[in-house]
């Protein structure tokens, strides 16, 4: 009994020890960065190396990177900017920056901009584009960067293509040229079994908002009243459901599962021979070591009055408010911004996390020799971002894919559906304005 | 010596007052010291409106108002959970019980079999839902496979199993079945507090197996299916992991469960405040519930003294 | 006379075997259900990338890499995220059989003034998700200051924090001990605690090695709670580790299915050594063997 106690109070001992142990501080001023490169990740150690070369290239701040694995990082940063314990610089999200910036949990980055007279790296607003700075304007006043920029385009299997006597130059550009070649891929079993498909509009990355932009169209109008049901909006649904009309949606349903359960990328496996995804795929096929042969073109658009747009996203860098950050942390901080931003350090970055950063000229260069990512970039320039609504945050997802779905299985008319999505969104704004009176 | 006894027995009482809070004491301290401040703060937070980033802002009962009078898939989301809770729990317990009699067997490689029941309740969920899907989906499943011969004869479609708003939930409950490996340890920990005496005696009058199990096993294992019991309870009213992998909470919303509503108000619509009032809502529901059921306690539950 | 007292004992036997034999076949056939994910899991991780790709089309690994074993566990700190898992599994499987079992032979065996109020408290905090009281018990820890330390994921199992599950169960288990054991040693003298280190605990093998083991299990598999409350990457646990497997665009499945089963080991090992040790059986005959 007394050598458990015993045993048990040493245990206890240490570990309190172990567990209070507190960081050395450095001289230098502390500065830390959230982003999403963990420790095992392949991009961690180049992420870790840009961090080293701004440290090494300076004595007055020392800046400790933290990496999460992205779908950690969102529970992290959001219980940190809610507790007011959040880094010193972060990653988040460039579509709600509004909603933070009112909330006063970030830092004004226009002031240190205007502030900022020491020449180096200073931010050079022409290098990104003014439709994501706009996202992070409140009050006349930016209150993030954007870090990266994504794209949406169409990608379609050159091996099969020319199987069939096609080359790049028959890629699609409108919605009946699409269709047309997609019903020359189509094979369908004797027993109805779906084995491939020429396109879908609800597979890969496409989404509803993304067809209704095409038409000038949204779920919003500019009072953020949604205007889900018009002729026009139930038009363009039409479109996405009598797509593939020839098969039954069970057995498009099956294909689909079929690709879940074979847990294969339906375009890397060569089952659908054109696909609308964002700049990711670029990054699985490459770190796949698959070979297939692949184009990139822009998504086509309706026949009639088509809009070439995407929707196009991308992470924002922000500085966190805590209330409590020293003159020194600011500064640094804001040092540290610079860098991240700065072109070199974005086409690092760019080789480095596989994505498509935001600053214009780096990616440029980045992208040079690589037709496919020219024209992934390429894309970015049409690209535009999801309007924020404050009593809807997820209106494209959670709020909407119960209605979508509905009506893409048959449960729904497209009417009835749109219809009921749109009583939805109006209760949830009634709400919303009940609580915020 | 009277005057003694009775004085005994009162110091026994007081003793034992204190000993209960003396072995009570590393309970009651967390909850007081560590467990307080979180618990009451959801609750005042549930009167406000928060969105993680501002303060909240104090709005009174209008979150519950809501809930309870202008939002359709509240009402939704709570029947999809009671439904679950009304059916997943005798499942569940006699799924458990089975397991339970099947394995407390000493037959050769027993430990083998126990271990690989287990197997569900250690391996990834993204291994379970893909043996899910693969037994489970319509069209090319196992299952439906297997019962093709079936609907053939009775000339019927094929089920859609969690393809469709009116099996989906059915298909989540049997998928949760893998699972009871978990409850299965508990009860085989159980029956090893049974005396063997019991079951030679029981022999030795001729009784089989059938016998031996309901007239002996059964009610010595109640103390733990009674915990299984309301730990299903509690634990079914939570229900949301398995349907936010398997289904997104569809079709149709049939699968969108109370704290998978809860979770959305939270992450999507970063309304904390109104999550809060959801929980606390749920809160009283279960606790109501299961104040209920631990009055069975003393009527179903056979121990060796009184409870 | 002989031949007919003879003939039921071979009966008895062959039967015997038959049941057993059913029961084999039944298992084995529930088996293939419940080893299949583990099964799938162990071909993930010993395929090739370019075999990942064709899912199901490969079933069977034709190149088994053996060597995805040794590259998940040098892709990440293993040895120094191991040695945080141990040490927080120690102190929280030692912790919660402390403070779970006192407050179980509390709630199961003495009474005191306010008891069932405290019980059905205590229950009430398995009614809350975490995910509600996540902020509050963040700042409150921010506040105390033990943010940059372990302490938050400790502590609180030394106090029955999260144990609310185990003192029911080990509550029922301890309320299944007869009373005349504890009555007669309080007659003959012993304290509550004498009691309960040398009655109570010694007849709760079974129990107690379930409450160690799924607290074992919890902790060792959790992932959120060092997320959330461990700011200093050092002091990360294989939980956390396995997450970086899993990248924004799907990731290394077959590193991760690698390092998921080395992480799942332990539990696998500890599990069958801790059953065959309290789980004796009872045979269908009920005496011998």
């Amino acid at each position: 009994m007394k050598k458990v106690l015993l045993m048990f109070l040493v245990m206890v001992a240490s570990v309190t020890l172990l567990g209070c142990n507190k960081e050395a501080t450095e001289e230098r001023t502390e500065i830390t960065f959230w982003h999403m490169s963990p420790v095992g990740d392949v991009s961690y150690s180049s992420v870790k190396g840009l961090i080293t070369d701004f440290n090494e290239s300076q004595d007055l701040y020392f800046v400790k990177g933290v990496g999460f694995s992205f779908w950690d990082y969102w529970d992290k940063i959001n219980v940190a900017v809610a507790s007011r314990t959040a880094p010193s610089i972060g990653l988040s999200t460039i579509d709600d920056v509004v909603s933070r910036a009112e909330s006063g949990v970030l830092l004004n980055i226009s002031d240190l901009m205007d502030a900022d007279t020491s020449g180096i790296n200073t931010l050079d607003l022409n290098e990104f584009r003014q439709s994501q700075m706009d996202f992070a304007t409140y009050e006349e006043d930016l209150y993030a960067m954007p870090f990266s920029a994504t794209s949406r385009a169409l990608f379609y299997n050159l091996d099969m293509f020319d199987e069939l006597g096609l080359t790049e130059a028959d890629a699609p550009t409108t919605w009946s040229e699409l269709e047309t070649i997609a019903k020359m891929f189509d094979i369908q079993e004797a027993d109805g079994t779906v084995t491939r498909l020429g396109f879908d509009p609800t597979y890969g990355d496409t989404t509803y908002h993304g067809w209704l932009w095409q038409s000038g169209l949204d779920f919003f109008d500019e009072d953020l009243n949604p205007t889900l049901n018009t002729p026009e909006h139930l038009e363009v649904l039409n479109w996405i459901l009598d797509f593939n009309k020839d098969f039954t949606r069970s057995q498009l349903t099956a294909f689909g599962e079929a690709n879940a359960m074979l847990g294969v990328n339906p375009f890397t496996s060569e089952r659908v021979a054109m696909i609308v995804s964002n700049d990711g795929l670029y990054q699985t096929i490459d770190t796949s070591g698959s070979d297939i042969n692949y184009g990139v073109t822009s998504i086509p658009i309706p026949d009639e009055n088509g809009i070439h747009v995407c929707w196009g996203s991308g992470f924002s860098l922000e500085m966190y408010d805590n209330g409590d950050n020293t003159d020194a942390e600011v500064a640094g901080a804001y040092s540290f911004y610079k860098y991240l931003l700065s072109e070199p350090v974005q086409i690092a970055l760019g080789e480095s996390l596989g994505w498509l950063m935001s600053h214009i000229t780096a990616m440029e260069k980045y992208v040079e020799g690589d037709p496919i990512l020219e024209a992934l970039l390429a894309e970015v320039d049409y690209s535009m971002d999801k309007v924020y609504v404050p009593y809807a945050p997820a209106w494209h997802a959670s709020d909407w894919q119960t209605y979508y779905t509905q009506i893409l299985d048959g449960d729904l008319t497209p009417e009835a559906g749109l219809l009921a999505a749109r009583n939805h969104y109006l209760q949830k704004q009634e709400n919303y304005n009940t609580l915020h009176e | 010596m009277k005057k003694q006894s009775i004085g005994s027995i009162k110091q026994l009482k007081k003793t034992e007052n204190r000993m209960g809070y003396l072995f009570a004491s590393p309970w009651l301290i967390g909850i007081i010291v560590l467990g307080a401040f979180p618990i009451l703060a959801s609750f005042y937070i549930s009167f406000t409106s928060y969105d993680m980033a501002s303060a909240p802002v104090w709005v009174g009962l209008k979150n519950y108002i809501i809930l309870f009078t202008n939002d359709d898939v509240f009402w939704k989301s709570l029947w999809n959970t009671i439904y679950h809770v009304l059916i997943a729990i005798p499942l569940g317990l006699i799924v458990g019980i089975i397991l339970a009699l099947l394995l407390n067997n000493k037959i050769r490689g027993m430990s083998i079999y126990r271990t690989l029941f287990y197997l569900p309740c250690v391996v990834s969920i993204v291994a379970m839902s893909l043996l899910w899907l693969w037994l489970f989906q319509p069209q090319f499943g196992i299952i439906n496979e297997v019962l093709s011969p079936l609907y053939k004869l009775f000339n019927m479609e094929p089920i859609l199993w969690y393809q469709s708003a009116s099996t989906s939930k059915i298909t989540l409950i049997l998928m949760g079945l893998w699972t009871a490996g978990g409850s299965m340890v508990i009860y085989l920990a159980q029956m090893q507090d049974i005396p063997k005496s019991l079951y030679e005696s029981a022999e030795v009058d001729g009784a089989n197996w059938i016998q031996k199990t309901f007239s002996i096993t059964l009610p010595l294992m109640t103390p733990s299916i009674f915990f299984n019991f309301i730990m299903g309870i509690i634990g079914g009213f939570q229900v949301f992991t398995i349907a936010y992998i398997m289904t997104n909470g569809g079709p149709a919303q049939s699968t969108y469960y109370y704290a998978y509503y809860m979770f959305d108000k939270m992450m999507s619509d970063q309304a904390m405040g109104m999550a809060s009032a959801m929980a606390w809502i749920l809160l009283v529901i279960v606790l109501i519930v299961t104040m209920f059921a631990l009055r069975l306690n003393k009527k179903v539950v056979y121990l060796g003294e009184e409870g | 006379m002989e031949a007919a007292i003879k003939k039921p004992r071979l009966t008895k036997k062959q039967r015997t075997r038959v049941k057993n034999l059913i029961l084999h076949l039944v298992l084995i056939l529930c088996s293939v259900g419940f080893v299949f994910p583990f099964l799938w899991m162990l071909f993930t991780a010993l395929k090739t990338p370019q075999e990942l790709l064709l899912g199901f089309q490969q079933f069977f690994p034709s190149d088994p890499q053996w060597m995805n074993f040794k590259k998940a566990v040098t892709m990440i700190p293993f040895l120094l995220y191991l040695k945080n898992s141990l040490i927080i599994v120690i102190l929280v499987v030692t912790g919660t059989l402390f403070s779970a079992t006192t407050t179980a032979y509390a709630f199961a065996k003495l009474r005191w003034k306010g008891k069932e109020k405290w019980f059905i408290i205590m229950l009430a905090t398995l009614m809350i998700p975490i995910q509600v009281i996540l902020i509050p018990t963040y700042i409150m820890y921010s506040y105390i200051g033990w943010l940059s330390t372990r302490l938050p994921l400790i502590v609180p199992a030394f106090f029955g924090g999260g144990a609310a599950f185990y003192i029911f169960l080990l509550r029922q288990f301890f309320m299944g001990v007869p009373k005349e054991l504890s009555e007669s040693a309080i007659i003959d003298g012993a304290s509550h605690i004498q009691i309960f280190f040398k009655i109570m605990l010694p007849l709760s093998k079974p129990a107690l090695m379930t409450v160690g083991l799924f607290t074992f299990m919890a902790t060792w598999n959790d992932y959120f709670g060092p997320l959330i409350f461990l700011s200093n990457p050092d002091h990360w646990t294989l939980a956390i580790g396995l997450r970086a497997f899993q990248t924004r665009f799907g990731g290394r499945y077959d590193l991760m299915m690698a390092a998921s089963i080395l992480i799942m080991l332990p539990t696998l090992i500890i599990f069958f050594f801790a059953q065959k040790s309290f789980i004796e059986g009872i045979t269908f005959t009920g005496i011998k063997g």
